[in-house]
């Protein structure tokens, strides 16, 4: 057991005053005052409508929020039950604000979650941002009930996304992790998630809190330690995701850089499970799926291609020694074409990747600038994939997405006979 | 005065012998401690080849941009093998000093007391500027990547003048660590390094100015997507 538990006095002495529960939700939340109230309510209304007669837990574990977020959650509350339930719920749900111990992030809050679940001997749990403003209480049900009543220990969500949204889940994260490790988890990055009490233990065990996990990459770190430690594994329609927009000064090269980190950093630690790994199976899934009304997304193509061929004339000091020759010649005559006419082919683009994650795993560069130059290459392929589906509907994009898929699992044997080598 | 010259030639040729018998116990001891130096060297070289295997001491060369800096001077030999030969002639000039100051020569012994006494800063100004190199090197890199990914103009330019301005910074360091022509060394680097600021800063007031200006914009400004023009969340 790892003894570092991350349960501060107060918050023991609460769980143990509420006694066991079934279900645990847990809102990992900083500075989101504006939005937190919305999914308390969600949760509230979830755990009144499709666990009445459950014993339920809201934990908030916060960070530090400055802006009143822990008010808004112990002030949130829905007035008016018979709005939604023919009766008032029968039991009350018992709600704790509590500051995470450990590292600031968003890794930290959710080992709070773990750590109470385990506490509580919650059954099934279920982790939601704080930033959510679609949630609806149905989540709740979705995220949970496969964990209480089939007896699952993951549920990673499925979304209706816009076409250009969640562009490196599509490119890297998804097709990569499915490829590794054969499982087809759709958003495996998504934030929301259910999961087992037996699930949370396991997570609780492994020695990562104090590493960069309990920062960043949370979310692939759960996703991928389910998958590799044989748990059962399903996903739940949960219909659109629309989030408080993110604050544009985040800076993508260092979202880049942090996302596709943890998973080359997660596929140094399961190297084992996914070298024998070939192809990919579905994962079972719950929820009824329905067509949603999505906002329009801008792109700037000119800027993304501007970028790319920025990055094949300055950096290719840098890319010459993490990509293949034959690679890196691709690369550079793909520069040659602008405008509407430019293309970044899929086979070239998942060696780049496998090029980057053997790079990665040999230390060629210093990670940090190794990550960093993979963004002009993968603004190239997004600029590619916008022109390419730019007629397209969403039905259209999921095949391209599925060719993608398909190609990172055609070329793995690239990546294996490299590994070692 | 026959007898005289000749007790004289005798008494010469006497204290001649007597120097030389005097110098000989020395001169043995300093051709033993040169070949002792020696089979030293080659053993520090062969353990320092080695070690510097096992640490892999060339992909951190690689890594750090060193291996092709030493390629681009066209040395073919590895940063391990160049290192380990650089400890075995450390070696082979210590004992030579030593075998030098077995010959108990004064002026010998003088210089190599200020050989000696000058030799700290000696190696701490090499440190200052492998370290300075090193630094310059990864600098330069993140500025360079920063630059690309921020669709800044003249993205090696950037880089470049990072690492212009550490190497200054460095080279400077070391010569007043060395104590080589310290004042002009001094005076030399904050006229130098005052010329860049300035002709930086008067490179971006008359040529980056939409920059600046677009770099302000996007900074007080940063809910007008308008100025990128995406609204992809990309995760």
């Amino acid at each position: 057991m790892n003894d570092a538990a991350p349960l501060l006095e107060p918050l023991r002495a609460r769980l143990a005053e509420i006694g066991e529960v079934d279900v645990l939700v847990g809102i990992p939340s900083y500075n989101n005052a504006a939005t937190i109230g919305h999914v308390v309510r969600a949760v509230q209304a979830g755990f009144a409508k499709y666990f009445p007669d459950q014993r339920t837990l809201l934990l908030n574990s916060d960070g530090g929020s400055s802006d009143g977020t822990p008010d808004v959650v112990q002030n949130a509350s829905i007035s008016d039950f018979q709005t939604l339930l023919a009766a008032h719920p029968p039991r009350a749900v018992h709600r704790i604000v509590t500051p995470y111990h450990g590292i600031p992030g968003k890794g930290s809050a959710v080992r709070t979650v773990f750590a109470a679940a385990r506490e509580a001997k919650a059954r099934a749990c279920a982790i939601v941002d704080a930033d959510l403003r679609s949630i609806t209480p149905e989540w709740i049900d979705l995220l949970v009930s496969p964990v209480l009543r089939q007896d699952y220990d993951f549920v990673a969500p499925l979304y209706h996304r816009h076409k250009y949204d969640g562009t490196i889940t599509n490119s890297i994260v998804y097709p990569l992790t499915r490829a590794l490790y054969g499982r087809r988890v759709r958003q495996p990055i998504g934030g929301e998630f259910g999961f087992s009490g037996r699930l949370a233990e396991a997570y609780l065990e492994q020695p990562v809190w104090e590493s960069e996990v309990a920062r960043f990459g949370i979310d692939i770190w759960m996703t991928t330690t389910a998958i590799t430690g044989s748990f059962r594994v399903c996903q739940a329609f949960l219909g659109a995701k629309i989030h408080d927009a993110k604050d544009p000064g985040v800076d993508l090269a260092a979202m880049l850089t942090q996302v596709v980190g943890a998973v080359f950093a997660l596929m140094e630690t399961h190297a084992g499970s996914w070298r024998d790994v070939s192809g990919s199976i579905p994962v079972p899934e719950f929820g009824f799926e329905y067509t949603v009304g999505l906002e329009p997304v801008r792109v700037n193509v000119e800027r993304m291609v501007g970028i790319f061929a920025s990055g094949v004339q300055e950096l290719a000091e840098i890319w010459e020694r993490v990509l293949d020759p034959e690679t890196m010649a691709q690369v550079r005559a793909l520069a040659a074409v602008s405008g509407d006419a430019f293309r970044f082919p899929v086979g070239v683009w998942v060696r780049a990747v496998y090029d980057f994650a053997l790079a990665h795993h040999r230390r060629a560069i210093n990670r940090e600038h190794l990550l960093k130059s993979l963004t002009p290459l993968y603004l190239g392929r997004t600029a590619s994939f916008v022109l390419e589906t730019a007629g397209s509907d969403a039905n259209d994009v999921e095949e391209a997405i599925e060719a993608v898929c398909l190609e990172y699992e055609r070329m793995k044997p690239y990546l294996i006979e490299r590994w070692e080598v | 005065m026959d007898g005289s010259f000749a007790d004289r030639l005798l008494g010469a040729l006497e204290a001649f012998f007597e120097g030389v018998v005097r110098f000989l116990p020395g001169l043995l001891a300093a051709l033993l401690i040169l070949v002792l130096g020696a089979l030293v060297g080659w053993a520090v070289k062969a353990m320092a080849r080695r070690l510097l295997g096992v640490a892999r001491f060339d992909r951190f060369c690689d890594s750090a941009g060193f291996s092709s800096i030493l390629t681009r001077a066209d040395v073919r030999a590895k940063p391990s093998a160049l290192l380990a030969s650089l400890l075995f002639w450390l070696v082979i000039a210590s004992f030579l000093m030593a075998a030098a100051s077995a010959l108990r020569v004064d002026v010998i012994n003088q210089l190599i007391a200020a050989f000696f006494l000058y030799l700290p800063r000696l190696i701490s100004a090499l440190g200052i500027l492998l370290v300075g190199f090193l630094l310059g090197n990864f600098v330069s890199r993140a500025a360079l990547l920063a630059a690309v990914n921020a669709n800044a103009p003249s993205p090696r330019a950037i880089g470049l003048v990072v690492k212009f301005l550490i190497a200054i910074l460095s080279f400077a360091m070391a010569l007043e660590q060395a104590e080589i022509a310290r004042s002009i060394v001094i005076a030399a680097f904050i006229i130098l390094f005052g010329a860049v600021m300035l002709a930086l800063a008067l490179a971006f007031g008359l040529g980056g100015r939409d920059v600046a200006r677009h770099a302000l914009e996007r900074h007080f400004l940063k809910g007008d997507a308008g100025a990128v023009g995406d609204d992809l969340t990309h995760v």
